[in-house]
C-alpha cells in the first residue's frame, strides 16, 4: 500500500475542471495503471497497438493530411527496427556467422534509428517529391520488395532469414528487460511492463508533435497541397519541398514505430515487414479518420486489437468457429471484418471512427443546448 | 494558472489512488505451483483435474494445409487420451491458436499461452520459433516445433521430432549413389528455399557431396516462386544426374513437370515437406509419378504398420473427406511423445515445467510403434538419423509408399550436426 | 543460346499475361481515376469459378463462366462500393479497393482451402520443340490469346462508341457528361472488362509449369502493378509495353541469376521494381503516360 494518501479531495471540493480535461486525465491514469493488472498477452497487444499508432500517425501526416499514398511504410518500419539493432548491438563473429554492429549506447541507437529511417525517406525524395498520389503509391511499393530483398540477403547487417536479437534499451536507472528485477507496489515489472511506460511516453510525444504540426502553419500548407496543389503553389507554398519534407517526417515516425516494435519483439525477422503490413497501416488511418493524430491512434487500436480479440474469445462468439474445427476461423473472421470496416467507414462514416465520435458529441451538444433532462447530463459524462 | 496547477495535480492524485489499489492486483508477487492432493507437484497449466496443452499453428496462412492436418491429428490424439482417462488422471484441454504465418500474431499467441499451458505440442514456423527461442528458454516451456532445421537444435526445451533436413539430404545422396548409380564426378542439382529449411538441407548435401565426390549445382529459390522453368533449364544445361529438392509441394510439382516435359528424366529426391497428395490431382501428376522420391524420418500414412493403419482409419472416421497426408502421422506422433513426457513426469510426481522437461530429456530410447524410434537425451542431436525413402504411388493412401525402409547411412552416422545454440 | 531463346519466349509470354492484368488497371484508372487494388481478387474469382466448373461442363464453358463471373464481380464492386463512395481524395478510393480485396481474397482462399485446383486446360504439360528450344504449349497459348485479346480491345477502344465514350470520359469527365456520355455506364463497363481480362490472366497464371490455382496465386497479380505504372497508368499502349518489359526482365534476371549472384539470390523478384523506379526517375508519368496538365 502506498503511504501517501490519494487526493481525490481536490476534485470534490473545488469546481470541476472541464470534462474533456478530466476525461483525458482519467484515461492517462488508467493507462498508467494497466501494467499493474494486465497479463503479458494484453500488455504485448497494447504495445503492438502503441507502436502501430505511432506509425499510423506518421502515415496520416503523409496520406491523410497531404494526400500522398504510400505503400512503403513497412519498409521504413524495417529501417527503424534493423537500424536500432545494428546501432545498438556489438558485432559478433563466429565462424560462418558474422554480424556487424556499432555497439552504441542504446538510447543513442534509438534516436539514430529514427534518423536513419528519416534519411531513408530523404533518399527516396527524388521520387517522393516528383510523383503524385497513385504513382507515388505504387512506386513506394518497390521499397517493400527491395527492402525485403536486402533484409534477406545482407546477412552481416540483418542476420538474413533468421533475423537478429534486439538488445534491450537501457536508460539511466532502468533497463527494459526482465532482469534486473524491479518490483513496484508489490508487482514485479518485467520487460513488457516497463516497455509499456516507454511506449506511452513515445506515443504521447509523437501525437503531441503531430498535433502541433497539423494545427500550425505547416499543417495548413499540407492540407492545401492535398486539396489543390496549384492553389497551394500560387499561395506561395513550396510544394515540392513540403512534399519531400512530409515524406521524411512520416518515415521518421515509422522508424520510431519500428524501433519500439523491435524492443517488444526482442528479435527482428524480415518476414514481418512485407506488403500486408503496409496495407494494414493504410486501413488504420482510413478506419480511424484521415488527417488527424487521434484518428490514427483510434484506427491503430482497432486494427491491432480486432484479430487478437477474435482469436482469444473465439469460443464465445457466434458464427466464429474455434481454430482447427472447420468453418470460419477467427483469423478469417478478423480479416473479413477489417476489410469490411474499411469499406463501411468510407461509405457510411466519412471521417472514420473519430468523425463518428465528433458527430456524437455534436448531437449531444445540441441536445444539451435544448432544455436539459435532469440527470441525463451526468450519465453521459465520459468516464 | 490555477487551472494549470490543478491539471498537474490531478494525474498525480489519480495515479496514486490507482496504484494504491494495485495491492489487490492478481500480478502481485506470490507463489505459484503447489502440490495437488495426489502428491503431484503442479506447475503452470496443470491443476488437480486438468492439463492444458498449447498448439500454435498456421491454419489460414501459407502453411495452412500442413497446420490443418497436424492440428486435427493432435486433437484426435488428445481426444483418445481423454477417453482413456487422461494424463495422470487429468483431462487434457487443447488450446489452439492460429497465427496465419504472421510473426506478430505468433508472438501474441505465445504470450497468451506461456503462463497457462504445460507445453506447446505444435509450433509452426521456424522464423517464429527462432524469434521466441530466448523466451521459450526463460519460460522453460517444452515446445515441439514443426520445422526441422538445425538452428532449432541445441535448446533444451525445444524438441525437433524425427530428423533434421541436413541428415535427410545426406541419406538422400547416399540412396542416389548406392541405388541410382551416381558416381564420383557426377553433378547433382539442389533446388532449395532461402532460409533455414533450404540452408540446413544444403549444409547436409554439401557434406555428403564432398564425401562422395559429387558436384552440387545449387539453385536457390523463394517460397513465392511457382514456376521452375528457369531452374529446370539451368539444371538440364549443367547435365545433372539427379536432383535434390528442398522446397514446397508447389515447387516440386512445377520442377518435376518442367523437367519431365523437356526430357530430363533423372531421379528427383525431395525433402519431407516437398510433397502433398493433392498434387496428384493436378496436371503435374504424371511427372510426379516418375522417379520421384521423398526422404522422411516418419512413416507415410499409407505405410503397412499396424499403428499407422489404425490412425489412418480413425482419422478418416473423425474427419471424413479431409486429405490424409504424412502430417497426420507427424502431428499424432508428436502429440504422443509430448504426452509420454507428461506421463513420465507424472510417475515422478512432478508436473512442474522443470519436471516435464527432465522427464522428457531422460528418455533415451523412445518407440511409439509408428516406425520412428527416437532418442531425446541430447538437445544437440536430432532424435534419429534414420530416414525412409518413399516413392510416389497414385493408388496409395497419401500418394506415397515406402521404397526403402528407414536406415541410417554411414555418412549420416559420423556427420556432426551443427546446432543453433 | 537456346537458353536465351527459351527465356525470351517465356518472358514475352508471361509479359503478355501481365499486360492483360495491367490493361485492366489502366481501363479502370482511365474511367474512374481509381487504382484497383482488388484486381488480385478478381483474378482469383475467375480462376476459382473455372476450376470448380471444368469437371462438369468442360474447359471452354468453365472458362467462359469464369470470365463472366469475374466481370460480374468487377461490376458489382463498382456498383455497390465505388459509386457510393463520395470521396474526393483518390487515395481513399484506392484504399477502399484494398478493403474489398481483403474481404474477397479471404473468402476465396477459405473456399480453396488446402487444395491445389487444376483449371482443366487442354494443353497440360505438353511442350513444343523448335530445334534445341523447348517451349511449353501453355506459354504459346498465353501469348496468342493475350495478343488477340489486346488487339480486339484496342480496336474496340478506337472504333466503337463504347471506346469513344471511354476516351472522352477519361479526357474530361464533365464535358463528356455534358455531351451525353453516361459516365456511370462507362465506369461500370470498365470494371466488367477489367474483371474479364483478369479471369483470362488467371488461367495463364495457374497452368503448367505452375501447379494450379491455390491461395498463392493472387500474389502474381502484384507484378502487374509495376507494369501498369511504368507504362503509364492512363495509357493502353503503356500497359502493353510495361507488361512485356516486366515479363522479360523477370524471366531474364531469374534465368541468369547465377551470373548476378552479387546482387543476392532471388533478385528476379525485385528486378521489375528496380526497372520501374528507374523509368519513373526519368519519366514521372511512365513511358507513355500523359503528363498531367493542371487546370486552375
Amino acid at each position: 500500500m502506498s503511504d501517501r494518501p490519494p487526493r481525490p479531495a481536490v476534485l470534490a471540493s473545488d469546481r470541476l475542471p472541464r470534462p474533456a480535461v478530466l476525461a483525458a486525465v482519467a484515461v492517462a491514469a488508467v493507462l498508467l495503471a494497466f501494467p499493474f493488472y494486465l497479463d503479458s498477452f494484453w500488455l504485448q497487444t497494447g504495445l503492438f497497438a502503441m507502436s502501430a499508432a505511432i506509425g499510423a500517425i506518421g502515415l496520416n501526416l503523409l496520406t491523410g493530411a497531404t494526400g500522398q499514398l504510400s505503400l512503403g511504410h513497412a519498409f521504413f518500419l524495417a529501417v527503424g527496427a534493423y537500424g536500432y539493432v545494428y546501432l545498438a548491438s556489438d558485432g559478433e563473429s563466429r565462424p560462418g556467422h558474422e554480424l556487424a554492429g556499432l555497439g552504441l549506447p542504446t538510447p543513442v541507437a534509438f534516436l539514430g534509428a529514427v534518423l536513419l529511417a528519416g534519411a531513408a525517406g530523404g533518399l527516396f525524395s527524388p521520387i517522393a517529391g516528383r510523383l503524385r498520389g497513385t504513382y507515388l503509391g505504387i512506386a513506394s511499393l518497390a521499397l517493400i520488395f527491395i527492402g525485403q530483398h536486402v533484409l534477406f540477403n545482407a546477412e552481416p547487417l540483418t542476420g538474413g532469414f533468421n533475423g537478429r536479437d534486439v538488445p534491450p534499451l537501457a536508460l539511466p536507472g532502468v533497463t527494459f528487460a526482465d532482469s534486473p528485477e524491479l518490483v513496484v507496489f508489490n508487482v514485479p515489472l518485467g520487460a513488457l511492463e516497463r516497455l509499456w511506460f516507454l511506449g506511452l511516453a513515445l506515443l504521447a510525444l509523437a501525437a503531441w508533435l503531430a498535433r502541433g504540426i497539423l494545427r500550425g502553419r505547416p499543417g495548413r500548407a499540407l492540407n492545401t497541397i492535398r486539396d489543390h496543389e496549384v492553389a497551394a503553389a500560387v499561395l506561395g507554398v513550396p510544394v515540392a519541398r513540403y512534399r519531400a519534407g512530409v515524406f521524411v517526417l512520416s518515415s521518421m515516425y515509422a522508424g520510431a514505430a519500428g524501433a519500439l516494435l523491435a524492443l517488444v519483439f526482442r528479435r527482428t525477422v524480415p518476414e514481418y515487414f512485407g506488403m500486408f503490413l503496409s496495407l494494414d497501416y493504410l486501413a488504420m488511418i482510413v478506419i480511424g479518420g484521415l488527417g488527424t493524430a487521434a484518428g490514427a491512434v483510434a484506427g491503430a487500436v482497432f486494427v491491432t486489437l480486432l484479430p487478437q480479440l477474435l482469436t482469444r474469445y473465439s469460443d464465445g462468439l457466434p458464427l466464429v468457429a474455434a481454430p482447427g474445427s472447420g468453418g470460419v476461423s477467427p483469423a478469417e473472421a478478423a480479416r473479413v471484418l477489417y476489410g469490411a470496416a474499411v469499406v463501411a467507414v468510407v461509405l457510411f462514416l466519412p471521417g472514420g471512427l473519430l468523425g463518428m465520435w465528433a458527430r456524437l458529441r455534436a448531437v449531444r451538444a445540441r441536445r444539451r443546448a435544448a432544455p436539459p433532462h435532469p440527470g441525463l447530463d451526468q450519465k453521459e459524462q465520459p468516464a | 494558472m490555477r487551472r494549470l496547477v490543478r491539471t498537474a495535480v490531478l494525474p498525480v492524485g489519480l495515479a496514486a489512488a490507482l496504484l494504491a489499489a494495485s495491492g489487490c492486483s492478481d500480478k502481485a508477487t506470490g507463489g505459484s505451483g503447489g502440490t495437488a492432493a495426489d502428491g503431484v507437484k503442479l506447475g503452470p497449466g496443470v491443476t488437480d483435474k486438468g492439463v492444458k496443452v498449447g498448439i500454435v499453428s498456421d491454419l489460414t496462412g501459407v502453411y495452412a494445409p500442413l497446420g490443418k492436418s497436424l492440428t486435427q491429428a493432435q486433437q484426435l490424439y488428445f481426444e483418445e487420451v481423454n477417453k482413456a482417462g487422461g494424463v495422470c488422471g487429468r483431462q487434457v484441454e487443447v488450446v489452439v491458436r492460429d497465427h496465419g504465418y504472421d510473426v506478430q500474431r505468433a508472438m501474441a499467441a505465445y504470450s497468451e499461452l506461456r503462463s497457462g499451458v504445460v507445453g506447446i505440442t505444435q509450433f509452426i514456423g521456424s522464423p517464429m520459433v527462432t524469434a521466441l527461442k530466448q523466451r521459450i528458454s526463460s519460460d522453460k516451456l517444452f515446445t515441439i516445433p514443426m520445422a526441422w532445421s538445425t538452428s532449432l537444435l541445441g535448446n533444451q526445451y525445444v524438441q525437433v521430432t524425427g530428423t533434421t533436413y541436413d541428415v535427410d539430404a545426406i541419406n538422400a545422396l547416399d540412396f542416389l549413389s548406392t541405388d541410382k548409380g551416381l558416381k564420383k564426378g557426377d553433378k547433382v542439382g539442389h533446388v532449395y528455399f532461402e532460409g533455414d529449411y533450404g540452408e540446413s538441407a544444403l549444409a547436409g548435401a554439401k557434406h555428403a557431396a564432398g564425401k562422395l565426390g559429387l558436384t552440387l549445382v545449387e539453385q536457390k529459390i523463394k517460397a513465392t516462386d511457382n514456376d521452375m522453368t528457369a531452374q529446370a533449364a539451368a539444371l538440364r544445361n549443367a547435365g545433372v544426374k539427379a536432383i535434390l529438392m528442398s522446397a514446397g509441394p508447389r515447387q516440386s510439382a512445377s520442377l518435376a513437370g518442367v523437367a519431365r516435359s523437356r526430357g530430363l528424366t533423372v531421379p528427383i529426391v525431395a525433402s519431407n515437406s516437398g510433397f502433398a497428395p493433392q498434387l496428384l490431382q493436378t496436371p503435374a501428376a504424371p511427372a510426379l509419378l516418375k522417379e520421384f522420391y521423398l526422404t522422411s524420418a516418419g512413416a507415410p500414412i499409407g505405410a503397412d504398420i499396424p499403428a499407422v493403419q489404425k490412425l489412418a482409419a480413425a482419422y478418416a472416421a473423425k474427419y471424413p473427406g479431409q486429405p490424409r497426408d504424412n502430417a497426420v502421422v507427424n502431428g499424432y506422433t508428436s502429440a504422443g511423445l509430448f504426452t509420454a513426457a507428461l506421463k513420465k513426469a507424472c510417475a515422478g510426481k512432478d508436473l512442474s515445467r522443470d519436471g516435464v522437461i527432465k522427464a522428457h530429456r531422460s528418455t533415451g530410447a523412445y518407440d511409439d510403434g509408428f516406425g520412428t524410434p527416437m532418442d531425446f537425451s541430447s538437445a544437440d542431436r536430432p532424435g534419429t538419423r534414420k530416414t525412409y525413402i518413399l516413392r510416389t504411388d497414385a493408388k496409395a493412401l497419401g500418394g506415397l509408399v515406402i521404397h526403402k525402409p528407414a536406415a541410417e547411412s554411414a555418412m549420416a552416422k559420423e556427420y556432426q550436426v551443427p546446432t543453433g545454440g | 543460346m537456346s537458353t536465351f531463346a527459351e527465356l525470351l519466349v517465356n518472358g514475352i509470354s508471361m509479359g503478355s499475361v501481365y499486360a492483360l492484368i495491367a490493361l485492366g488497371f489502366v481501363i479502370i484508372f482511365r474511367a474512374t481515376e481509381v487504382v484497383n487494388f482488388a484486381h488480385a481478387s478478381l483474378l482469383l474469382v475467375g480462376g476459382y469459378i473455372t476450376a470448380v466448373l471444368h469437371d462438369d461442363v468442360g474447359f471452354l464453358l468453365a472458362l467462359a463462366a469464369g470470365i463472366a463471373g469475374a466481370a460480374l464481380v468487377g461490376a458489382a464492386v463498382e456498383l455497390l462500393v465505388l459509386r457510393r463512395a463520395r470521396v474526393e481524395n483518390h487515395a481513399v478510393l484506392a484504399i477502399v479497393t484494398i478493403g474489398v480485396d481483403i474481404v474477397l481474397t479471404t473468402e476465396l482462399t477459405r473456399q480453396i482451402g488446402t487444395e491445389v485446383l487444376s483449371l482443366g486446360d487442354p494443353w497440360q504439360s505438353k511442350v513444343v520443340n523448335i530445334g534445341s528450344v523447348s517451349i511449353a504449349q501453355t506459354r504459346i497459348a498465353a501469348l496468342l490469346t493475350a495478343a488477340a485479346l489486346i488487339t480486339v480491345f484496342l480496336l474496340a477502344f478506337r472504333h466503337t462508341s463504347w471506346g469513344l465514350a471511354m476516351r472522352t470520359a477519361a479526357e474530361d469527365a464533365e464535358t463528356a457528361a455534358l455531351m451525353g456520355v453516361r459516365l456511370t455506364r462507362v465506369s461500370l463497363g470498365a470494371w466488367a472488362v477489367a474483371g474479364a481480362l483478369a479471369a483470362v490472366a488467371a488461367l495463364f497464371l495457374t497452368v503448367f509449369p505452375t501447379p494450379g490455382l491455390d491461395r498463392a496465386t493472387s500474389f502474381a497479380a502484384m507484378k502487374a502493378f509495376p507494369a501498369a505504372i511504368l507504362g503509364g497508368l492512363d495509357s493502353t499502349t503503356g500497359a502493353l509495353a510495361g507488361g512485356l518489359i516486366i515479363g522479360l526482365t523477370e524471366s531474364l534476371v531469374t534465368g541468369y541469376q547465377g551470373d548476378l549472384a552479387f546482387l543476392g539470390r532471388g533478385v528476379g523478384e525485385v528486378a521489375p521494381y528496380l526497372v520501374m523506379l528507374a523509368v519513373l526517375l526519368v519519366r514521372p508519368a511512365g513511358l507513355f503516360g500523359t503528363r498531367e496538365l493542371t487546370r486552375v
